[in-house]
C-alpha cells in the first residue's frame, strides 16, 4: 500500500515540477522606469559641414576587406535567441526583437543596438455618416476622429505594451527621422496641444455626436434607436501588441458612452474587411494598423499624402473615401510633388501640413516602435538607425570582435533562403539580403547615422541641377552647382533596342533636342579596373557597367529574349523621368547620368552605376549565362515568369537551377559567347570572355554556387535544406579594413541641463547645456543646432529659439526678462533639442524651474 | 487426353478457385472503387477547407492589393510620378500577380483542376511557397523534407513502437509487478505533448548543461566529412526525437501492456503454461500470434503516419521537416502543397488498407479474402 502511495506520489511530483516549470516564462519581464530615447535626425540643408571620407579611429591594419574571417550564419527561433547568446550557441540575433523583449535584453546583460521597428496607429472608416444600412459611423466626422488624439493616453500604452521600449508618436512622420528633428518646435508644440485628455476628448466627442443627431441614453450612445456600436478590427498576429492597445483603446471608447464589437483577426482574416470592403459598406469602423520605415528616410514629405489623402499611393478604399480639408489635401499633395521653391518652403508647408494632418486624423498614430538587435559582448557590430544591423550596407566592413583580426562570428537569423538567390528578382527576405549584402560592393555607401551617401567606389560625383530646384548639400565629396538648364547630349544613351541590340541614343529618340532637371557626373578611380576582382579572380572591367546599363532595359523590352511582363510595371515610372546616360571616359572611367528626379540632398543624387542589382551583384559572364539560360526557356529570374513558364526561377545560391546555368556556361564556353555582341563586343573580345567563363566554372566547380561579388566576404558554402552558410574573407578585396571603421558608433549626443529651480519673474534666468559623447565635450563643428523650447506653467510652448554655443560641448539658454515676464507662477520646463551632423538623432532634455513673483 | 483426364478429374477444384478468384477479384475491385471514391473526397475535402470554399481568393486578392500598394508606394515615393502612372503600376502589378496565382480563373473550376492533378499525382508548383533549394515544385517541397522527417519520426517512432510492445511483452506477464505499477503510474506523463519536453529538454541540456544543440538538424558551419556530418546530425536528432519518445513511451507501453493483458489471460495460455512451456513460447505463440493484425494494423498506420511529420516538435527544434512545410502551407493558403502532401497521405492510406485486408489472411487463417458479411 505504501508503495502505491509512494509511487502514485512520485508521479504527481514530476508532473507538476514539469508544469511548473512549463510556465515558468523563460526571461523575466520586469517593467521599466521610462526611455526617454534620443530621437530623428537632421534635415536637408545647404550647409556644408567639412567632412573628409570618414577616418578610421582604430589602429592602423594592413588587413584588408572584413575583419573577420568567418560569418557563419544560421537559423534560431527568436524565442530561444537571448538564451542562445547567453549560452555560447550564438554571437548575434541579427533579425532584432521588438519593443516588448527589451527588458529581457537587459536582463540577459548582453550588448544590443537599436533600430526603427513598427509604428502602430488607428485607422478610421470615414465614410458614411450613415452606412448603406443606415448604420451610424462617427469616424465619418474628422473633429470627432480629431479628438481621439485626446482619448488615448500614448505614454501609458508605452509603458504597459512597450515597457518603454518605443516612442509615443503623434506624426506620420518618423519620431526619429530628419524631418522630426527639423520640426521638432512644431511638433512639441501639437504634441502638448493633443497630449492625453480624456474630459477634452468626451466634451468635444459628445458635442459633435450631439451635432449628427446622437443621442446619450444611459451613458450608451444611440442613433435612431440603435446603440451606436463600433466594429473594431483587432490584429491579434504580427508581434502581438496591436491585442493590448486594441483592447486599451476600445475601453476608452466604451468609456465615452460607445458600444464595441471586438473582433480579434489575423491579417488574412482581417484585409478582406479593412481593404477589399467598401467602407460605404460598413464591415469596420476602426481597425489596429502598423507601418514600418526600415530606411532612414531623410525627405518624408510624401508621407501626408500617402497616409491621409484620397491621392495615397496605398490606394486603399479607405482612404480613398477620406474627404479631407481642401487646404490638407492640397499641401499633401504639393508636398508629395516637391512643388515648392526653397527649404524653408518646404519648412513652412510641412509645418502647416503637421496641425492639418492631426485635424484629418485619417489614422491616429499612437507609438513609434522600436527593434532591439542583441549580439555577445565584445563584438562591435554598426546598426543603421532605421534597418539596424541586417538591413545596414556598412555592417560588413565594421563587425568584427573587439580589438581583434580574424575570427568568426555566429550569425543567426530568423530563416535563410526562403526564395533563390538571384541579383534581378531574387529574394528580398531581409535575413537573405543580410547575408548577400556582405558579398557585394558598390557605387556608395549609405550612411547608417544620417542616411546620406559616401563615396565607397566612386571617388566623388558632381551634381547639377536647375536652378530654382531647392538641393542642398551637406557633405564635401560632392560637388553642388545650379544651372539655367541642363541639356543631354545627343551622343547619349537613352533607350534600347532590343531586336537589334544596341542603344537608341538621345539624337535618335529626341532629334529635336532633350532637357534634364538634373545631371550627375559620376568619377572612377583610375586603377580600378585593376585593383577589384570578383570573387572569382577576375578584374572588374568596364563590360560588366554596359552590361549594367543594358539590363536596365532590356527584361522590359517586348522584343527581348529574357522579356519579362513582371519588369514593364516597374520600368514605367523609371523611363518616364530618365533622360539618358553617357560614358565620358573610360580610363579613368566617367560617366554621365540625366534624369528628371531629384532629391534634397545633393549627396542623394547618385545614379547607381556599378554592376550591383536591385537584389545583388552580378559580372557580366554570370549575368550572361543566366540570360541564355531565361532565353532557353529553362530558367527565368521572377517567380511570375518562371510560373506561367512552368521553370525554375533562377537561384545563383543552390537548387534545380545551378546544374542548368552549369549547362549553359559550357556552352557559353565553347561558343566563345559574346553577349548582346552588337554592342558588348566593343568592350570585350572573345578570348576575354572565356576566360571570364572560365573563372566562373573554376569558381563553381570549387564552391558549387554562382554567387560572385565583389564584396569584402564570399560563399564559401552553402546547405539549403539545414539553412547555413558560411561566407569567408575575401583576400583581394582593394579597400582596408578599417576604412569605414569611424562608423563603429553612432555619435549621440548626451545631454545635460543645468539652472536655477526657481526663477523670479520678470528677471534674467540662464541654463546652461552640457553636450558630450562618451564623456568628452561633443565638438560644436559637427552639431548643426541646438534649440530651446519654453513651456508655461499651463504646458502650452511660449518661445521656441537657438540656444548659443559657449565652447565645444557647452551651450546657454539665456530667458530675458521679458520672456520669464510673461511667465505665470507655478512649475514651469525647459527643453531642449540637440541635432547633430553626424548622426540625425537628435537628443532631447528638458528641466523643470518654478516661477515666482 | 491427360489434360482432359486432369480436367475432369480437378473439376470440381477447378470449380472452387475459380469462384475463389472471382471472389478475390470482386473483393478487390469494389475495395479498390471504394477507397478511390473515399480518397476523391477526402482530398477535395481538403481543397475545400484549405480554400475556405474559395474565400481565399479574396482574402489572398486583398492580400496582393496591400502589398503591391505598399511596393509601389515605396518605390515611388518622392519620384515625381503621378498618381495615375502610380495607380497603373499598382494595378499592372496586382493583375499579373492575381494571374500568376490563377485568381483569374474561378474558384470552382480551379479546385476540380487541383483534384484531377491530384490524382493523377501531378503536383505541380506552389503558389508562395519554394523548396530550400529555391524550386517552386510541390514535388520538390515535399521530397526534400522526406528525408530529415523519416530520420525524426522513423527514429523515433520505430522505437517507440517496438520498445512498448516488447516492454508491453514482458509487463503483461508480471502484472501487478513493481514495474508494472511504475508504468501505471507514469501514464500520465504523457498528458504532456512532445514539444512540452522539447523546450524541457531544451533549457536543461542546451542552455543549462550545454552539451546538446538548441535546434536545426546539423551544426553551422556544416563539417566537412560525411563521418563527422553522420555523427552531428545524431547529435541534433537526440532532443527532438527524445521528446517524442519520452510523450508517448508509457502511454504507449500501458496500452500495450492491457492489450497483451487480455489475450495472457486466456484459458490457452494458462493451458500452455501448465503444460510447462517455456515462457517466450507462450510469449511468441500463445499471445503475440493471435495479436499479430492488430500489431500489423498498428504497424502500418504508424509507418504511413511517419509521412505527417511532427509539426510544432519540429518547430520547437527547427528541424527542416514536413510537417513545417505542411504548417507553413497552411499559413500561406497554398494549396497545391497542401493538396499535395495530402493526396500522397491518402494514397499511402489507401493503400495500406486495401493491403492490409490481404496480410490479415497470411497471418490469421481465420480470415478470409471477401468472405466476410
Amino acid at each position: 500500500m505504501f508503495k502505491k502511495s509512494f509511487t502514485f506520489a512520485f508521479a504527481l511530483l514530476i508532473i507538476a515540477s514539469m508544469v511548473l516549470a512549463a510556465c515558468q516564462p523563460a526571461q523575466t519581464t520586469p517593467t521599466e522606469a521610462p526611455v526617454v530615447e534620443p530621437t530623428a535626425v537632421e534635415q536637408p540643408t545647404a550647409e556644408v559641414v567639412p567632412t573628409e571620407v570618414p577616418t578610421p579611429e582604430v589602429v592602423q591594419t594592413t588587413r584588408k576587406g572584413g575583419w573577420l574571417d568567418e560569418i557563419v550564419f544560421s537559423v534560431v527561433a527568436s524565442d530561444s535567441a537571448l538564451t542562445q547568446i547567453e549560452a555560447g550557441a550564438i554571437d548575434i540575433y541579427a533579425n532584432g526583437l521588438s519593443s516588448k523583449d527589451l527588458p529581457a535584453i537587459k536582463d540577459a546583460g548582453v550588448s544590443y543596438s537599436t533600430s526603427s521597428g513598427l509604428y502602430y496607429d488607428i485607422l478610421y472608416n470615414p465614410a458614411g455618416p450613415e452606412f448603406t444600412d443606415g448604420r451610424f459611423n462617427p469616424f465619418s466626422n474628422r473633429k470627432i476622429r480629431e479628438a481621439t488624439n485626446w482619448l488615448f493616453d500614448r505614454d501609458y500604452i508605452n509603458q504597459e505594451v512597450y515597457a518603454g521600449g518605443g516612442l509615443a508618436k503623434f506624426f506620420a512622420i518618423t519620431t526619429q527621422f530628419p524631418d522630426y528633428a527639423d520640426l521638432a518646435d512644431v511638433a512639441r508644440k501639437l504634441e502638448s496641444y493633443y497630449a492625453y485628455n480624456f474630459d477634452k476628448a468626451k466634451e468635444v466627442i459628445t458635442a459633435e455626436m450631439e451635432g449628427m443627431g446622437a443621442t446619450l441614453v444611459d451613458g450608451k450612445w444611440m442613433y435612431k434607436d440603435a446603440p451606436v456600436t463600433l466594429i473594431y478590427i483587432i490584429r491579434n498576429d504580427s508581434d502581438g501588441t496591436r491585442i493590448p492597445i486594441g483592447e486599451y483603446t476600445a475601453a476608452q471608447f466604451e468609456a465615452l458612452g460607445f458600444t464595441v464589437d471586438r473582433q480579434m483577426k489575423k491579417g488574412s482574416e482581417a484585409s478582406p474587411i479593412w481593404i477589399g470592403s467598401d467602407p460605404v459598406e460598413g464591415q469596420w469602423h476602426l481597425y489596429t494598423a502598423a507601418w514600418s520605415a526600415t530606411v532612414l528616410d531623410r525627405d518624408q514629405s510624401n508621407i501626408f499624402q500617402e497616409m491621409y489623402l484620397d491621392s495615397s499611393a496605398q490606394g486603399i478604399p479607405a482612404f480613398l473615401d477620406n474627404v479631407s480639408d481642401p487646404e490638407f489635401k492640397e499641401l499633401g499633395d504639393r508636398l508629395a510633388t516637391a512643388d515648392f521653391a526653397t527649404l524653408q518652403e518646404r519648412h513652412d508647408m510641412m509645418a502647416r501640413a503637421l496641425e492639418l494632418s492631426l485635424q484629418d486624423s485619417l489614422q491616429v498614430f499612437l507609438i513609434d516602435g522600436k527593434q532591439f538587435t542583441p549580439y555577445a559582448n565584445g563584438m562591435v557590430a554598426t546598426a543603421d538607425l532605421a534597418a539596424g544591423i541586417e538591413g545596414a550596407q556598412i555592417y560588413p566592413y565594421t563587425l568584427r570582435w573587439a580589438d581583434q583580426e580574424g575570427g568568426t562570428v555566429r550569425w543567426a537569423t530568423q530563416d535563410l533562403f526562403a526564395e533563390p538567390w538571384n541579383p534581378i528578382a531574387g529574394s528580398n527576405w531581409a535575413f537573405d539580403q543580410g547575408a548577400i549584402r556582405a558579398t557585394q560592393s558598390g557605387d556608395i555607401m549609405y550612411d547608417p547615422y544620417t542616411g546620406l551617401l559616401w563615396p565607397l567606389r566612386i571617388e566623388k560625383a558632381d551634381v547639377v541641377v536647375k536652378e530654382g530646384l531647392p538641393v542642398g548639400k551637406t557633405l564635401d565629396w560632392v560637388n553642388l552647382e545650379f544651372a539655367p538648364e541642363i541639356t543631354v547630349p545627343a551622343d547619349a544613351w537613352i533607350d534600347w533596342d532590343a531586336a537589334n541590340q544596341v542603344f537608341v541614343t538621345v539624337g535618335e529618340k529626341n532629334p529635336e533636342g532633350l532637357t534634364a532637371l538634373r545631371k550627375t557626373t559620376l568619377y572612377y578611380p583610375a586603377d580600378m579596373f585593376e585593383t577589384v576582382k570578383w570573387h572569382d579572380g577576375a578584374n572588374l572591367s568596364l563590360a560588366d557597367f554596359v552590361f549594367g546599363m543594358i539590363m536596365t532595359f532590356d527584361r522590359a523590352k517586348p522584343e527581348s529574349a529574357i522579356y519579362d511582363a513582371q519588369a514593364e510595371p516597374q520600368f514605367l515610372p523609371f523611363q518616364e523621368n530618365f533622360r539618358g546616360f553617357k560614358i565620358v571616359s573610360t580610363e579613368p572611367l566617367v560617366i554621365e547620368y540625366y534624369s528628371d528626379t531629384y532629391s534634397l540632398d545633393a549627396e542623394l543624387n547618385i545614379p547607381l552605376m556599378f554592376p550591383t542589382y536591385t537584389f545583388g551583384e552580378g559580372s557580366w559572364d554570370t549575368m550572361a549565362v543566366a540570360n541564355a539560360a531565361e532565353a532557353g526557356g529553362e530558367l527565368a529570374y521572377s517567380v511570375d515568369k518562371a510560373l506561367e513558364k512552368e521553370i525554375e526561377q533562377t537561384s545563383f545560391i543552390g537548387g534545380p537551377s545551378l546544374e542548368v546555368l552549369a549547362k549553359y556556361l559550357d556552352q557559353a564556353i565553347a561558343d566563345k559567347t559574346i553577349p548582346y555582341a552588337p554592342t558588348m563586343s566593343a568592350y570585350l573580345t572573345a578570348d576575354e570572355a572565356v576566360a571570364r567563363y572560365e573563372a566562373l566554372k573554376a569558381w563553381y566547380g570549387e564552391h558549387n554556387n554562382f554567387m560572385v561579388g565583389t564584396g569584402p566576404y564570399f560563399v564559401d558554402q552553402a546547405f539549403l535544406t539545414e539553412k547555413t552558410l558560411t561566407l569567408k574573407h575575401f583576400e583581394d578585396y582593394p579597400d582596408l579594413a578599417d576604412r569605414w571603421s569611424n562608423f563603429g558608433e553612432p555619435k549621440l549626443a548626451v545631454v545635460e541641463l543645468d539652472g536655477p529651480g526657481q526663477v523670479k519673474i520678470g528677471e534674467e534666468a540662464t541654463f546652461d547645456v552640457f553636450v558630450t559623447f562618451k564623456d568628452a565635450a561633443y565638438p560644436a563643428a559637427e552639431i548643426k543646432q541646438v534649440k530651446f523650447l519654453l513651456y508655461n506653467a499651463q504646458g502650452e510652448i511660449v518661445k521656441v529659439a537657438e540656444a548659443v554655443a559657449v565652447e565645444d560641448g557647452q551651450y546657454s539658454v539665456v530667458l530675458d526678462t521679458a520672456t520669464t515676464a510673461a511667465l505665470e507662477a507655478g512649475s514651469n520646463k525647459l527643453e531642449v533639442a540637440i541635432v547633430p551632423f553626424t548622426v540625425s538623432q537628435p537628443t532631447f532634455a528638458s528641466v523643470e524651474f518654478v516661477t515666482a513673483p | 487426353m491427360t489434360q482432359d483426364t486432369q480436367a475432369g478429374v480437378l473439376g470440381v477444384p477447378k470449380k472452387k478457385t475459380t469462384s475463389a478468384f472471382a471472389r478475390v477479384a470482386r473483393f478487390m475491385g469494389i475495395r479498390a472503387v471504394t477507397l478511390l471514391f473515399t480518397v476523391v473526397i477526402g482530398v477535395y475535402t481538403t481543397i475545400l477547407i484549405a480554400n475556405m470554399g474559395g474565400y481565399v481568393d479574396t482574402i489572398m486578392r486583398n492580400d496582393i492589393r496591400e502589398r503591391v500598394n505598399q511596393r509601389v508606394a515605396a518605390s515611388t515615393a518622392n519620384q515625381n510620378i503621378s498618381p495615375e502612372t502610380r495607380r497603373q503600376m499598382a494595378n499592372d502589378l496586382v493583375a499579373l500577380e492575381e494571374k500568376r496565382l490563377g485568381l483569374d480563373t474561378p474558384f470552382a473550376i480551379r479546385s476540380f483542376r487541383y483534384l484531377f492533378n491530384a490524382l493523377q499525382l501531378n503536383l505541380g508548383r506552389a503558389q508562395n511557397m519554394v523548396s530550400d533549394n529555391g524550386s517552386r515544385e510541390v514535388r520538390n517541397i515535399i521530397l526534400e523534407r522526406l528525408p530529415a522527417t523519416l530520420l525524426l519520426m522513423g527514429t523515433s517512432q520505430l522505437f517507440l513502437f517496438f520498445f512498448s510492445v516488447f516492454i508491453a511483452l514482458t509487463l503483461s506477464r508480471s502484472y501487478g509487478s513493481f514495474w508494472d505499477k511504475l508504468v501505471i503510474t507514469l501514464s500520465p506523463t504523457s498528458a504532456a505533448p512532445p514539444w512540452f519536453y522539447g523546450i524541457f529538454f531544451i533549457l536543461l541540456f542546451a542552455a543549462v548543461f550545454k552539451i546538446l544543440p538548441f535546434g536545426g538538424m546539423v551544426d553551422a558551419p556544416v563539417p566537412d566529412n560525411t563521418f563527422d556530418y553522420i555523427l552531428n546530425v545524431l547529435k541534433h536528432l537526440i532532443l527532438p526525437a527524445s521528446s517524442l519518445i519520452i510523450s508517448s513511451l508509457f502511454l504507449s507501453i500501458y496500452n500495450w501492456r492491457t492489450f497483451f493483458l487480455i489475450y495472457s489471460s486466456e484459458d490457452y495460455v494458462d493451458m500452455a503454461k501448465a503444460k510447462g512451456l517455456p515462457s517466450r513460447d507462450i510469449e511468441r505463440r500463445y499471445i503475440l500470434r493471435p495479436t499479430l493484425p492488430t500489431i500489423i494494423t498498428n504497424f502500418a498506420l504508424l509507418v504511413i503516419g511517419l509521412w505527417t511529420g511532427a509539426i510544432i516538435t519540429e518547430t520547437v527544434f527547427l528541424w527542416p521537416g514536413l510537417g513545417r512545410t505542411l504548417f507553413r502551407a497552411i499559413g500561406f493558403f497554398d494549396t497545391p502543397v497542401i493538396v499535395g502532401s495530402t493526396i500522397i497521405y491518402a494514397y499511402l492510406l489507401a493503400i495500406t488498407v486495401f493491403l492490409l485486408d490481404f496480410v490479415y489472411v497470411l497471418v490469421d487463417p481465420r480470415v478470409k479474402v471477401g468472405g466476410g458479411k
